[in-house]
């Protein structure tokens, strides 16, 4: 394995910035996980340590979905990237951008008073969930954006190979782009407050990015297991059709509650309930495709590819159809369903989809033509086998909750800080388990390529 | 199908979806100031102080937002404003109990913020949060409540106080309260809680004499 344009090579810049986030993510993710069983353990309040370990998770998977596309696009176009130095500074520009932000939380996080509104603005914290990055960084945000696209989109044109699968990607992060404006503006009513802030919430995760998802599936179908690129293709644009066909309007089963007309019962009932479908969809294409495979070198990239696929289905499609229907999800909102739904979707959409990616491109840019993979294959089940466990947890919390709560009207606090608690502890030690994941995980990535290649790889076995 | 026709089915097609999205989203604009209170500038501040304090960072509102603390699109309905404003601005002394840090909340800006909560109980949300199915059965299993029993749940006392089980954490629980204290003292104290109780949190029943009377009776059943 190798690159065939140098300029593929600014891929590992992104990776390892997004790696470094990850770990990251999951630092935090268990010093909250420990406030839900002692609310006063550490020195940041929980509303900060979450908004670390969500935006850190936004980015970082944003920036390994920038790393995986510079390395996609000169290898579809069959060119060099248009400008490697604006991509090194698109790089730095946003390490920049967002290491700023997150010094901006912390001093917010230490002094609440800091965020105090100037002119009208807060200044280090919107105080909206998963977009609190302030306005001024949002403006850099998109201006990084904008020239990320802008070098991609050069690329394209400089040899005009209309591929599906760059064209789907870029068309999928052109609508990223787009879709992070409507959380760009303040209202004074906090319902269009939350309507607008789902167009950005719901539009990337169950839109934009299930395309790019997509796009990445056929590129990396096609990359492991050498795939006809007619074949993938064509069930690319299938997958990725339905994705918007079912999650556009799937957007009304945010808009049931929340002030909104009572239509949206009916519009996000029924579309969102066919979300799952194209899911489906891709993991059928990933067995269908992987089973003709006869010599398959990159095993981990083959692995994850799968399990991504897999795992977008069951924790995006199935944990999210269990409870989107108006009938359930008046019982549901708003409790520990939603949470459980939100760790399966984001590990098995995205966290195992940019880690593919890392595996089946990270050996080319290092040059290696082997590597060891039972350090990936580690990583792999100490993270899933935690991820199922703490979403199972989460989910019986959230069982009791809705039952105890919601139907029977106890206390909020009665139920989370009695009846639930035993789930809190069995969640944070899933968590411990999720970070030595992801442990070795970053040590692989730091090491492949750099240590000798064993004699014999690991038997081989069917996925 | 042609790789073509696929992806013309998967362009047009999206395009479509989104034209009716845009236009549900027009009619839609159209609607929401129709489904709220008029919004004073009041409300817009206090709205600006959920922002500033990432108040969403732990709490749901519309149910959305985190799960780490209670949700709050009801809270001005649930408890009284008197003890809101004093738990925001120092949540200890309204409630020993509370695991919510005190943040500076500076006294014009907790009435902001409660003047934006009230805002938010009074969208019209599409009947959520729904009421508890026991708790709005009333009594239980046939038996006919006391008066005494019927004005606690009118009064909405199990908002902040739990018996057997059910009801707040914020205020004491009052499973046997009729153990502790006798019948003067709880008609004294419903009068002026805080004659009774240094530094309560608790607002005055304001109710008749006679009322007053009936739920200390209830009260003293409790052992």
């Amino acid at each position: 394995m190798s690159i065939k344009y140098q300029s593929q090579k600014i891929a590992e810049y992104f990776y390892t910035f997004a790696v470094v986030l990850f770990l990251v993510q999951v630092v935090v993710g268990i010093i909250a996980a420990l406030q839900f069983i002692w609310p006063s353990f550490f020195i940041l309040n929980f509303n900060t340590i979450r908004t670390l370990h969500i935006n850190a998770l936004v980015v970082w998977l944003l920036t390994g979905l920038m790393g995986a596309t510079y390395y996609v696009v000169p290898e579809e176009s069959e060119t060099e990237l248009w400008s490697l130095p604006l991509a090194k500074l698109q790089f730095w520009a946003t390490v920049v951008a967002i290491t700023a932000v997150v010094l901006g939380y912390i001093w917010m996080g230490l002094n609440p008073q800091a965020n105090s509104p100037i002119m009208g603005i807060t200044p280090l914290n919107e105080g909206r969930e998963y977009i609190e990055a302030p306005r001024w960084a949002d403006v850099l945000i998109v201006i990084t954006v904008l020239l990320f696209l802008f070098i991609n989109f050069m690329t394209m044109l400089k040899t005009k190979k209309w591929t599906g699968i760059q064209g789907t990607l870029i068309g999928g992060l052109t609508v990223l782009a787009l879709m992070y404006l409507p959380g760009m503006f303040y209202t004074k009513s906090m319902v269009k407050d939350q309507f607008w802030w789902w167009w950005v919430v719901h539009l990337w995760v169950e839109g934009a990015w299930e395309v790019i998802a997509g796009a990445l599936l056929a590129f990396m179908l096609m990359k492991v297991v050498g795939a006809r690129r007619e074949v993938v293709e064509k069930w690319m644009y299938i997958e990725v059709g339905f994705v918007m066909f079912t999650g556009i309007l799937g957007t009304g089963h945010h808009y049931y509650w929340i002030g909104t007309p009572g239509y949206w019962l009916w519009v996000g009932g029924i579309f969102s309930s066919l979300e799952p479908l194209p899911l489906l969809f891709m993991v059928w294409d990933a067995f269908r495709t992987t089973r003709e495979a006869r010599n398959v070198e990159n095993r981990a990239g083959l692995y994850y590819t799968v399990a991504h696929a897999i795992f977008n289905f069951v924790g995006a499609g199935l944990w999210g159809v269990i409870h989107t229907l108006p009938q359930i999800n008046k019982w549901t909102h708003g409790t520990q369903i939603t949470t459980a739904h939100g760790h399966l979707a984001f590990y098995g959409a995205y966290v195992l989809l940019v880690l593919a990616m890392i595996y089946i491109t990270l050996p080319a840019i290092r040059g290696v033509k082997a590597f060891n993979a039972s350090r990936a294959f580690q990583s792999f089940w100490w993270m899933t086998i935690s991820m199922v466990f703490i979403v199972l947890t989460i989910t019986g919390a959230g069982m009791v909750q809705v039952y105890m709560e919601r139907l029977m009207g106890l206390d909020y606090v009665a139920v989370k800080a009695n009846y639930n608690m035993w789930f809190w502890i069995l969640r944070a030690i899933f968590g411990v388990g999720f970070l030595i994941g992801v442990g070795i995980f970053v040590i692989d990535f730091f090491r492949l390529g750099k240590e000798p290649a064993p004699a014999v790889t690991a038997a081989p076995e069917r996925v | 199908m042609s790789n073509k026709a696929a992806r013309n089915l998967f362009i047009l097609g999206s395009l479509f979806f989104f034209a009716i999205f845009l236009g549900l989203t027009y009619d839609t604009m159209g609607k929401l100031d129709k489904r709220a209170p008029e919004i004073t500038e009041q409300v817009n501040a206090g709205k600006m102080v959920w922002h500033k304090y990432d108040c969403i960072g732990c709490h749901t509102i519309l149910g959305n937002g985190s799960y780490f603390a209670p949700d709050l699109t009801k809270a001005t309905e649930r408890k009284p404003k008197g003890y809101l404003k004093r738990f925001l601005m120092d949540p200890k002394s309204a409630n020993p109990n509370a695991s919510m840090p005190k943040l500076g909340i500076r006294d014009e800006e907790a009435d902001d913020l409660i003047a934006f909560l009230d805002w938010n109980s009074k969208v019209d949300t599409n009947g959520w949060p729904p009421k508890p199915i026991l708790a709005a059965a009333g009594g239980v299993a046939g038996k006919e409540l006391t008066e005494g029993q019927k004005l606690y749940q009118s009064l909405g006392c199990a908002a902040c106080h739990l018996i057997n089980g059910i009801g707040g954490t914020t205020g004491p629980e009052l499973t046997t309260v009729g153990a502790r204290r006798d019948r003067s003292w709880l008609i004294g104290h419903f009068k002026n809680p805080e004659e009774y109780v240094k530094n309560s949190a608790m607002p005055k029943v304001e109710a008749p004499e006679a009322d007053i009377e009936k739920l200390a009776d209830y009260m003293i059943t409790l052992k």
